[in-house]
């Protein structure tokens, strides 16, 4: 596990209350109890305020779509951090 | 030229036939660019209405362009601020006329496909400011507001959706079946509209017509009358429903033998186990827009700035949100009751689940949502609830009042 998947992990631990949250690439909102739309909004904050980024409302709604994954989270933060 | 007729029918089959026998991709643009011009004509009235138009249109473009070169949050505030005050003006908001000169509302000219613009004109200036749209063609953005798939009555297409069938217009259909499929889906929805949706209409005017007079009303049982408004109650939402998603089928249908993929709208809403869930399967692009575009702002704005309060605040969002998605619909009181009473559910739905998760955690929550009586008592509560709230989707607030009343006193 990278650096980057380290710390959002961490986050993910808070925000949703659960310390034995373990990301992998293909985890999706079905596989974390309370990843519902709010819950993304308070994880999209969260990340925002760990990493500094932003994301474009556009970005948070299609991180929620069918097929998008931690794996894409993980990337989405990566190219915003350069 | 309304979607349910043998000349919009007519013109569909015959043009969708031609239309990729056009050789190349700026020929059939500028041949569905004519379609969506002459479509457009046959709703503006006069040249007042035509200049409105291109007023309402060239805000949109104009903060776009303005933003896509100095993207500063401040002329974003001016130009929401602007479109939205022009916005409430024109649709003649009952609140607006009791709080702006009367004057001001016989000089306006509004015209038809307004509401839906307003979303697509929104949601583009905003991506534009958030640098999620890097070019914006005055062609592409022209036949993407004025789009004869979903001008009237959407669904509501975001541009880059748009823009990438736009760019190529080529079939999407692969082979035959698809677009027999394509055809099937535009006959069930002429037929969800013009007949089931006839009878579930005639059904209810005949019942509302009944019971919102109070001579006849008083010559009926209690029973009688009662049996009337549950008809009237039930038959309204059918009524509805057949007819939205009716048109959204074949919109849907018609677009895709034009090679443009529009969203889809509903997905069996009168199953949903709350208001939340209720707004991603009713009207679902209206829904998603309203969470994009309202409820996620406002939301992080509130966390932004309170993060201690944002968990109960969260449910003034909720309702906030719900309650634009129903007063958008209309801009009488009664609408207003129609926003109040969706802002209430999904508030509600959320302080519901908030409360189970407190008592019983989230392992409870998940056994509570799996388990299958407590479904059927959602769904239950939700469709009647949701029946509630479409009762007061008609412009007259009277009405909705007299016939609750002539249920119990049609003499006063």
């Amino acid at each position: 596990m990278n650096a980057l998947t380290n710390e959002v992990q961490q986050v993910f631990c808070d925000v949703f209350g659960d310390d034995g949250i373990i990301l992998t690439e293909g985890m999706t909102a079905d596989d974390v109890p309370g990843w519902d739309s709010l819950g993304h909004l308070n994880l999209i904050i969260a990340l925002e305020k760990r990493f500094g980024i932003k994301f474009a409302t556009a970005e948070i709604s299609r991180l929620k779509e069918d097929g998008q994954n931690v794996g894409t989270l993980l990337e989405l933060i990566a190219r915003k951090r350069g | 030229m309304n979607v349910c007729s043998i000349e919009w029918v007519v013109c569909l089959l015959l043009l969708s036939a031609v239309f990729f026998l056009i050789p190349g991709v700026r020929e059939r643009q500028a041949f569905l660019c004519v379609c969506n011009v002459a479509f457009v004509a046959t709703m503006i009235p006069n040249f007042a209405g035509w200049c409105a138009l291109a007023g309402f249109l060239g805000i949109g473009f104009i903060a776009a362009r303005v933003l896509l070169s100095r993207p500063r949050k401040w002329i974003l505030v001016v130009y929401l601020v602007v479109l939205l005050a022009a916005f409430i003006i024109f649709k003649r908001y009952v609140f607006a006329k009791v709080l702006l000169p009367a004057a001001l509302f016989r000089t306006i000219v509004a015209t038809v496909g307004w509401s839906y613009m307003l979303f697509r004109q929104i949601q583009v200036v905003v991506d534009v400011y958030q640098g999620q749209i890097e070019r914006l063609p005055l062609w592409n953005y022209l036949n993407f507001q004025l789009n004869i798939f979903g001008f009237v009555a959407g669904p509501i297409q975001r541009y880059e959706e748009f823009r990438e069938h736009w760019k190529d217009l080529k079939p999407i259909l692969s082979d035959a079946e698809s677009v027999l499929r394509a055809y099937l889906r535009i006959f069930i929805g002429a037929i969800k509209m013009g007949l089931l949706g006839g009878f579930c209409f005639n059904s209810f005017t005949t019942c509302k017509n009944l019971l919102a007079d109070p001579d006849r009303a008083a010559q009926m049982t209690h029973l009688h009358r009662v049996l009337l408004f549950l008809v009237i109650f039930y038959t309204y939402p059918i009524y509805i429903y057949l007819n939205f998603s009716g048109y959204c089928d074949m919109i849907i249908g018609g677009a895709s033998l034009f090679g443009i993929r529009m969203p889809e709208n509903f997905d069996r809403p009168y199953l949903s186990r709350n208001m939340i869930e209720y707004w991603t399967r009713w009207h679902r692009t209206l829904g998603f827009w309203i969470r994009d575009y309202v409820f996620t702002p406002l939301y992080k704005a509130i966390a932004g700035h309170w993060p201690q309060k944002a968990a109960s605040l969260a449910f003034l969002c909720y309702f906030v949100a719900f309650f634009l998605a129903g007063v958008w619909h209309g801009s009488t009181w009664n609408f207003i009751i129609f926003g109040v009473l969706n802002g209430l559910g999904s508030s509600a739905t959320k302080l519901w689940e908030t409360f189970l998760v407190r008592k019983v955690g989230r392992p409870g929550l998940r056994s509570y949502l799996q388990n299958a009586s407590v479904r059927a008592a959602a769904i239950f509560i939700t469709v009647n609830y949701a029946c509630l709230t479409i009762y007061f989707f008609r412009p007259e607030l009277g009405l909705s009042y007299s016939m609750v009343k002539n249920i119990f006193a049609p003499h006063l």
